[in-house]
């Protein structure tokens, strides 16, 4: 007794009592929380940044051990203006979300410093749980949505440190105390997630970053594929409905290079202007067809989409754009996913160039080149076009070129040097070269860049295509046949088309020579394949489900489900779960409550105890004891006094005296049987009444 | 015992902001069509409304009873001794107020005891009893708080704040001729009644005890004004509450000294005798001296009481 309960905090021997508001414990939380929330934007954030908000979390923690002062006002300013005018200089007044997000990291380094009282730990709190969402719109694997609701977790236990600090064991009740509550709300977070009316945006916010992807470019230099090769990163997974093509038919066009540069390869016309559309990141629903295939690309921040020749739009978040090229209605900043159909090989032969196109597709450079040049009239002279490129092919199949990730400079008339003295080079070296020949003898040709070939994943249930499989080739305008494809690197390195870069370069040993992190350039070792692409599986299966469960695939499956809901369905549904969410929560703790209401049998008694006064004509007063209670029952009926004055002290002795448990249902019995004698005995003396004036 | 009857939830004002910052994540997760934010904003939801239900659960099925009030000198905290029991869960981080006195982080594993002495500061003189005992939990986290009140039955008392007495000096002298006015007891002016509990054992008179069976008591009369009286009346002018201080003074003082005092209050006279016990009893009726009990109003007053057992022991006071 007379412990005195109260809890105070510990004073820190210096600093002001203030700060120490914050159990350490809970900081310590908050502050892995805040290196577990960096971490899926360790690519996009400044380093500097990074740096110094490592460097302020742990000045916060230093001064919580007393180590180190917190900074006064002043210095904080300080700190504060430096750090604010390296943000503004590193981002020289671009604004994306890149430099917003990094603002925002920025402001959170920055409250460590502030952060003093528990008032100031909940507004980080809310921060912290902010930029956890933020997190969410760059990364969404699975791996970074695991990260991101770890730190969400940290926080949830920071909290129950900061309200429990003296609690013993807290750390492990309370993730203990977390786990349970998630896993018994799981099912409401399940219903909400699937129900909740996926309503489309209400208002249109890009999300381009300032920060360039590797990816293929609109413009193509002699050089740019092969950097491109040294990247595993996916490009994007594509589902067969039916069967996976060949190897050598995975041609995965993106966008047409009609224009020649001086060296470079641009497109003519910039992409046509289009208002920006409705983020659409869900296309097709439902199970493929045997024709159709369904593609999730990674980000590209570009509006171009990759698909199959002879394709057609089978969702409607892209379209065509001419020459058998489709397009997103805005630049993919996020995964998307689209469906394509294989149509018919199109009724393009039918189709006449008409001489604005013919003029476009035979644009050349006024000089440069003139040994090229040369050859081309020379073969055009007596070959007609079809017979001209099947000759360029065997040309280049025959004599000694060279299919390489290492190609030498080429300064001066590249296209010349390639073709006469090198021999040696890249994909891109080659389509360059050859449509200019082309265009020189008067074939209307152009360059196409876009992926071939794409690896099946675990399974095989899907192909992955990696930046590596970057391509680019040429069509040619053959008539009465339409545009035809024409890829002299099959003619150089076949295994590039039948088997993919690593095949094709495998006696060079240049295959992702510089990427010793990425997990394609170990093919050795089978185990850490087959756990690549495992982790690659869970990754597209949570892409495609659960990231990408959006308007259509909901509408999909609601349509699925009797009763046909639309989205007004779906919020009623919603608010419906919410509702019963909390009835659930009510009646629980009402029923856990009532069970122990019963349990506790002394309560019990001393009601059925009120009961019996009431009826004994005895009203109970509140705040009256059972003692007082008896002797008024006494006196009001006589017979019982005895009984009644007996309970009453066994109430008082059980209420009053520290008894080993054991006892406890002694006591109980005791009272009972006591009650009973005595709702017997004024059962008697009331009959005793009623016949007594009778007698 | 605290349950749904008498329990009330609400959030906190960090609750509050936690509650628009959900709805801000959700606008986020549907302008960028982001599942992982919807998903993110909907176990949060959860998190709260089953923080809800943990922290209701926090504080139902706590029982929270008036053990024992103490004693003080008015103007000081007086104690009051709080039991807390637990139920079948644990009560984690319990604070217990009246109005400015708190007691923080009380942590009650399932099914146990604790007790806790609550400082309740008292204004003046007399029975303290404050108005409700506020009982308050915002465990886990903190965005949630469930509070109850209990309002004790029982009641503190609170004696004078001692002045010194104006004729202190003179007083200390009397006490002193008290000693050996000693003798004058067991004179034959005393009257003889019969022994009535509470009369202390010296007085007895064994003698006549011994030759008839009786147990009779001599009592002294017109001994008031004497020094080892105590007398409400000997401070003329000064108003009753300045003569209760005083009179408070003096039983310290005498009780320091060991002398023998009585006390005489208008109504109510305390026969001489000496010792702590004695002291304490002379405070008390110092204290309630023209108080009433605190009774209760009416029985069906809102609050706790009626499914506490603290009614019971107050009244065992």
């Amino acid at each position: 007794m007379s412990v005195l309960g109260r809890f105070s905090f510990r004073q820190g021997d210096e600093g002001d009592g203030a700060m120490q508001a914050i159990p350490a414990g809970a900081l310590l939380w908050l502050i892995g929380a805040f290196a577990l929330l960096l971490a899926p934007q360790w690519d996009r954030l400044p380093l500097w940044l990074v740096a110094a908000c490592a460097v302020l979390a742990v000045w916060r923690w230093l001064a919580q051990q007393g180590r180190f002062r917190l900074p006064g006002r002043w210095l904080k300013t300080g700190v504060m203006l430096v750090l604010v005018a390296v943000y503004v200089t590193t981002v020289q007044g671009r604004f994306t979300v890149d430099t917003a997000a990094s603002f925002f990291v920025l402001a959170v380094g920055l409250k460590w410093l502030e952060t003093r009282t528990a008032r100031d730990f909940y507004v980080l709190f809310f921060i912290l749980v902010y930029l956890a969402a933020v997190n969410f719109l760059f990364q969404q694997s699975i791996i970074w949505a695991l990260i991101t609701f770890s730190a969400i977790g940290c926080l949830l236990v920071g909290l129950q440190i900061l309200n429990a600090p003296a609690l013993p064991g807290h750390v492990r009740a309370g993730w203990k105390r977390l786990g349970l509550l998630l896993l018994k709300t799981l099912p409401i977070v399940i219903l909400l997630f699937v129900f909740f009316p996926r309503m489309a945006p209400l208002w249109s916010v890009p999300l381009v970053s300032g920060q360039a992807r590797s990816g293929i470019s609109d413009t193509m230099r002699p050089g740019d594929i092969s950097n491109l090769a040294q990247s595993s990163e996916r490009a994007f997974r594509v589902t067969f409905g039916g069967e996976n093509p060949d190897y050598r038919d995975r041609y995965w066009r993106g966008l047409i290079l009609d224009y020649l540069d001086g060296e470079t390869w641009r497109q003519r016309d910039n992409e046509p202007f289009r208002r920006l559309g409705r983020v659409a990141t869900d296309g097709g629903a439902g199970s493929l067809a045997e024709n159709e295939y369904d593609v999730l690309m990674e980000p590209t921040d570009q509006r171009w989409a990759f698909t199959l020749e002879n394709s057609v739009a089978a969702s409607n978040n892209v379209f065509s754009a001419g020459e058998d090229l489709f397009r997103f209605e805005r630049p993919a900043d996020s995964p998307i996913r689209y469906r394509m159909a294989l149509a018919e090989a199109s009724s393009a032969s039918m189709l006449e160039l008409n001489p604005v196109q013919r003029n476009r597709y035979l644009q050349l450079p006024r000089s440069g080149n003139p040994r090229a040049r040369a050859l081309a009239e020379a073969m055009s002279a007596d070959l007609n076009p079809a017979q001209l490129v099947d000759a360029l092919m065997r040309r280049f199949r025959e004599q000694a070129y060279y299919y390489t990730l290492r190609p030498p400079a080429m300064p001066e008339d590249g296209i010349d040097a390639l073709l006469f003295d090198e021999k040696r080079g890249f994909c891109a070296h080659y389509a360059g070269a050859s449509t200019f020949l082309f265009r020189a003898a008067g074939i209307p040709a152009r360059v196409v860049v876009g992926y071939q070939g794409g690896d099946p994943g675990a399974g095989g249930e899907y192909l992955i295509v990696r930046q590596y499989d970057a391509h680019a080739w040429v069509e040619v305008w053959l008539e009465g046949r339409g545009w035809v494809r024409v890829d002299p690197t099959a003619a150089i390195a076949p295994s590039r088309i039948e088997s993919g870069l690593r095949d094709a370069v495998e006696e060079e040993g240049s295959f992702l020579e510089n990427d010793f992190t990425s997990l394609q350039r170990y093919q050795d070792f089978a185990a850490l394949q087959w756990v690549g692409l495992q982790l690659d599986r869970i990754n597209y299966q949570w892409q495609r489900w659960v990231v990408g469960y959006q308007g259509q695939s909901q509408l999909d499956l609601m349509s699925r489900l009797p009763g046909g809901m639309g989205l007004k369905e779906l919020g009623y549904l919603t608010a419906g779960i919410v509702g019963l969410a909390l009835l659930i929560a009510g009646v629980v703790s009402g029923l856990s409550l009532k069970s122990r209401e019963r349990r506790d049998g002394f309560g019990r008694a001393l009601d059925s105890w009120r009961r019996i006064c009431q009826q004994a004509g005895v009203p109970v007063r509140g705040g009256e004891t059972p003692m007082v209670q008896a002797e008024r029952l006494a006196q009001a009926r006589p017979a019982v006094a005895e009984s009644a004055r007996t309970f009453a002290r066994a109430v008082n002795s059980h209420y009053y005296r520290q008894q080993p448990l054991s006892q406890r249902d002694d006591d109980l019995q005791r009272l009972k049987r006591l009650l009973k004698a005595i709702q017997r005995q004024l059962r008697q003396d009331g009959q005793r009444r009623s016949t007594g004036p009778d007698k | 015992m605290f349950s749904q009857k008498n329990l009330f939830i609400l959030p906190t004002g960090a609750g509050v902001v936690f509650g628009i910052l959900l709805l801000i994540m959700l606008i986020t997760g549907i302008n960028y069509q982001n599942s992982l934010i919807y998903l993110m904003t909907f176990v949060l939801g959860t998190v709260f409304i089953g923080a809800m239900h943990q922290t209701h659960r926090n504080l139902s099925g706590l029982t929270l009873s008036v053990a024992r009030t103490g004693e003080g000198t008015a103007g000081d905290d007086i104690p009051f001794y709080l039991r807390l029991t637990a139920g079948k869960d644990q009560a984690v981080a319990i604070q217990v107020s009246v109005e400015d006195s708190v007691l923080e982080q009380l942590h009650i594993p399932a099914g146990a005891t604790k007790d806790v002495v609550l400082p309740v500061p008292s204004a003046h003189r007399g029975y303290v009893r404050p108005d409700r005992i506020r009982i308050e939990t915002r465990f886990p986290f903190g965005l949630l708080k469930a509070w109850s009140w209990l309002r004790p039955s029982s009641a503190a008392l609170a004696y004078p704040r001692p002045l010194v007495a104006p004729e202190a000096g003179s007083q200390v002298d009397d006490g002193a001729e008290a000693t050996a006015a000693k003798p004058v007891i067991g004179q034959d002016n005393a009257d003889l009644r019969p022994f009535r509990e509470g009369d202390l054992s010296q007085r007895v008179m064994w003698k006549r005890f011994a030759r008839s069976g009786q147990m009779v008591v001599a009592d002294w009369q017109g001994e008031q004004g004497s020094p080892h009286w105590l007398d409400f009346n000997a401070f003329p002018g000064a108003d009753a509450e300045l003569r209760l201080s005083y009179l408070a003074w003096l039983v310290a003082d005498r009780v320091q000294q060991g002398a023998r005092f009585g006390l005489n209050l208008p109504g109510e006279i305390i026969e001489p005798d000496s010792g702590l016990v004695h002291g304490e009893r002379c405070l008390r009726a110092l204290a309630a001296w023209g108080e009433q009990p605190p009774r209760d109003q009416d029985s069906l007053s809102y609050g706790t009481r009626k499914s506490l057992d603290a009614g019971f022991t107050g009244a065992s006071q």
